[in-house]
């Protein structure tokens, strides 16, 4: 068995699109969440969401741009940071052994929009040929693996919520049983479309507007807790066998010790405690450690009634007593919901608080809820924490639940 | 606008490239277009002038050979330019 190394990362999100400025904001509890830009948000009762203010010109020329969808244009800018803070280059022997694995809740949503207005809204009797690789949900994948010429395998994983925390427990899987040398590994969702907010909406779990101040509407774990805020972002990760990037001598922003990969099996979007608590078992026991060896957990925390009591619920049930010593944060307060995205953005994010020694607040909490007692780090960040090991979980509709654990080198 | 300036106009808006690498002998793949990138030019050139460019092989190297193929196919299609 390998061990596997984390040495590069990227993100694009609502609160920043380089990991510093990612990290500096969430630590000062800043939010992503505000009134929508679209023109469709007058038809709409939720009029919030955590937009990226990601510009493709900046990074794309403009065949690109006319050629990828905007989830991919944000998989290649997050891939492209990631790659670059690794420092890896590959000899052409070893791209065989390199491979892609992203995770997407629904692909190619802006142009499966821009395909619907032309059919239906504009009876179009031809449609623009590109609208295939633009839409299909493996595009992102496929287009970093064509980025860097990794020939191993290219894989998209769709488990909704934990699509990309899914993603990378797979490519450690492949690393640490010595399928490949090298991944990069996360995900992506860019799908603030009006047919997916008018969806969204319909499912009654999208946080109603805090009348004071919009920035405010994601309050996980929260008494006055009302659901969560769509967000659009993405999230890469180089992630490496320890011999490889120690012979390089590649900077090891940490180790990924564990992966539990657990289904609910009872309802597909009410949340179980059962299997959350069975993916996090299964991830401390593959990473060989008790409940104390914990240091920070990232929750799903999204915010609704029933996932933040059961993700409480779950905690205390592994964790025990010791649930209530570890500081638990719900970062989706801030960058909001980024669905098949969420799971890698959260891991970057406990990552950097391991990396930093600091702990993300979870925003907006400040009416306390009595069922939901932890220490959810509440409003204000912690620097000088000494992070050894941290936890991330990941609980989607459909009830994949996913964990990650990884530890400082 | 003639057909070659309107050609030119949709090119500029698809590919990062100087107007003035946009000559008559210019070639498509030269200008760094891919099949797949081709494929959508014509679907935008069909847009813009109204006319169908048949799926059989047509024979487009240059932009000179753009402007005839739509000259051509113009004039057939609906007996203007």
């Amino acid at each position: 068995m390998k061990r596997v190394a984390i040495t590069g990362m990227g993100v694009i999100s609502p609160v920043g699109n380089r990991t510093t400025v990612f990290f500096s904001n969430l630590m000062t509890g800043k939010s992503g969440v505000r009134r929508m830009t679209s023109d469709f948000s007058s038809q709409l009762s939720v009029k919030i969401a955590a937009e990226a203010d990601f510009y493709p010109a900046d990074y794309f020329s403009k065949k690109q741009i006319g050629a990828l969808d905007r989830v991919t244009l944000m998989a290649l800018a997050a891939a492209s940071q990631a790659w670059e803070d690794s420092g890896i280059t590959l000899a052409e022997e070893e791209k065989n052994r390199a491979g892609v694995y992203l995770g997407t809740g629904m692909g190619g949503s802006p142009s499966l929009d821009e395909l619907f207005v032309q059919l239906y809204k504009k009876a179009a009797s031809r449609v623009n040929p590109l609208f295939v690789p633009k839409i299909m949900s493996n595009a992102p994948a496929s287009h970093v693996s064509i980025r860097y010429g990794l020939s191993g395998p290219c894989l998209t994983f769709s488990t909704a919520c934990s699509s990309s925390a899914v993603a990378i427990g797979e490519s450690f899987r492949q690393i640490k049983s010595g399928y490949c040398d090298v991944m990069l590994a996360g995900g992506t969702e860019c799908l603030l479309t009006y047919g997916s907010f008018k969806s969204w909406e319909s499912l009654g779990v999208l946080a109603t507007e805090d009348p004071e101040d919009p920035s405010a509407s994601c309050k996980p774990f929260a008494k006055d807790r009302s659901g969560f805020v769509l967000g659009e972002g993405a999230a890469l990760l180089v992630l490496e066998e320890m011999e490889h990037a120690q012979k390089r001598g590649a900077k090891m922003l940490g180790e990924i010790i564990g992966y539990g990969s657990a289904a609910d099996a009872s309802h597909i979007v009410r949340p179980s405690a059962a299997g959350q608590a069975r993916a996090i078992r299964l991830a401390l026991d593959e990473a060989q450690i008790g409940p104390d060896a914990i240091d920070y957990i990232n929750a799903h925390g999204t915010a609704t009634a029933a996932n933040d009591l059961a993700e409480t619920q779950a905690l205390k049930e592994v964790f025990g007593k010791r649930a209530y010593a570890i500081p638990v944060s719900s970062t989706k307060s801030m960058h909001g919901h980024l669905l098949g995205a969420a799971g890698a953005v959260e891991f970057v994010a406990a990552v950097l608080a391991m990396t930093n020694g600091a702990v993300p607040p979870t925003a907006h909490l400040r009416v306390p809820d009595p069922d939901c007692d932890l220490d959810y780090v509440p409003n204000r960040g912690r620097t000088g924490v000494d992070i050894k090991t941290i936890m991330s979980n990941s609980f989607a509709f459909g009830g994949t639940n996913a964990v990650l654990i990884a530890r400082a080198l | 606008m003639d057909t070659f300036q309107r050609i030119k106009k949709i090119v500029l808006e698809k590919i990062d490239v100087q107007e003035d690498r946009l000559t008559p002998d210019a070639t498509l793949e030269g200008l760094g277009l891919d099949s797949l990138d081709r494929v959508e030019l014509m679907f935008s050139l069909e847009e813009e002038f109204k006319i169908k460019i048949p799926d059989r092989e047509v024979t487009i190297v240059t932009i000179h050979d753009v402007v005839n193929v739509i000259d051509k196919l113009a004039e057939e299609q609906h007996g203007e330019v």
